[in-house]
């Protein structure tokens, strides 16, 4: 019985008109273009956006660096070399105990995410020229 | 003929022909599967939505967990119920065990002989198709037409084995008894 259906059933097969396939693919086409559209937008977006929070944390971090006296330490490296070569180990420490570290890493964090952003913003652009 | 698997490992290593040999692999397959249950006119929308969704989902496609034809069919089915749902009628409708009575499941190896006449008419089976629960409808389908394995269709309906194989004995006689009537 099974082998009768199969070839009854199959008799029955319903084929789409003209050529459907085409029309997915058309489809797929479009809906891929606008992914691209809106990832190169979003990134572009987002990367001009890090830009800013970056431009914005330059300058904080650099006021950071100013009032914590971190550059009043490097200087005393240069200036006075025996003093240095005596307390080397505090002054590490003071050093380190200087640096606004929560805003470098906020810097950094700007700074990656800046770059990632414009990389794949490039890289969705580039597939869509070649798309075209 | 090259196996859907590699083509899919292709396509995503950024062969995008490989993509366009799956869709003319099944769009006959998705279409006469769809036209089933929606009926020609929407069809072919429907069909470019399933594929839409097979190609956003194709990097989470898992070889060792199911064919890609029956992940496809599984695609096709749920896109299907959401057409359905967005009409609010409910697919794939819930079909009661008791619904036949052990008694009434008879020796169907054979079909008789005037029945099989009768299904032979193209417009015939398809009315009688159409008068089928949405389950069995899918169970003969693609038992019949895509060669699919029950063990396949379970996956595709979300069913246990032998739940898939009563829907087929049960339709078999659906089938002949609505044959019978008309």
């Amino acid at each position: 019985m099974d082998k009768d259906l199969s070839k009854l059933f199959k008799q029955a097969y319903n084929h789409p008109e003209g050529r459907l396939s085409d029309g997915v693919w058309r489809a797929i086409q479009v809906e891929q273009a606008k992914s691209l559209r809106i990832q190169s937008l979003s990134y572009s977006f987002l990367g001009i956006l890090s830009l800013g929070g970056f431009v914005f944390m330059s300058f904080y971090l650099k006021n950071q660096f100013a009032s914590s006296g971190f550059f009043q330490y490097v200087s005393l490296a240069f200036s006075d070399g025996n003093l240095f070569a005596t307390y080397w180990k505090e002054y590490l420490l003071s050093l380190a105990d200087s640096l606004p570290v929560a805003s470098l890493g906020a810097s950094f964090f700007l700074l990656s995410s800046m770059l990632i952003s414009f990389k794949k913003a490039i890289h969705q652009y580039r597939s869509k020229l070649l798309a075209i | 003929m090259e196996d859907d698997v590699n083509l899919i490992k292709r396509y995503l290593k950024g062969e995008e022909d490989c993509l366009r040999v799956l869709i003319d692999r099944y769009t006959s397959s998705i279409y006469n599967f769809t036209v089933r249950f929606i009926g020609p006119i929407y069809t072919p929308d429907i069909v470019q939505e399933i594929f839409i969704k097979v190609w956003k989902n194709l990097k989470n496609f898992d070889e060792d967990r199911s064919q890609f034809k029956t992940w496809l069919f599984i695609i096709a089915r749920n896109s299907i119920t959401d057409y359905y749902r967005k009409k609010k009628t409910v697919p794939f409708s819930y079909l009661g065990e008791d619904e036949f009575k052990e008694e009434e499941i008879e020796d169907n190896s054979i079909l008789p002989d005037a029945v099989y006449q009768k299904l032979q008419d193209k417009e015939m089976l398809d009315k009688v198709l159409n008068e089928l629960p949405e389950n069995y409808r899918t169970v003969l389908t693609l038992y019949y037409q895509e060669d699919m394995t029950f063990k396949e269709i379970g996956e595709v309906l979300n069913k246990p084995l032998n739940t898939v194989k009563s829907y087929h004995l049960r339709a078999i006689i659906l089938l002949k008894k609505l044959c019978t009537k008309s």
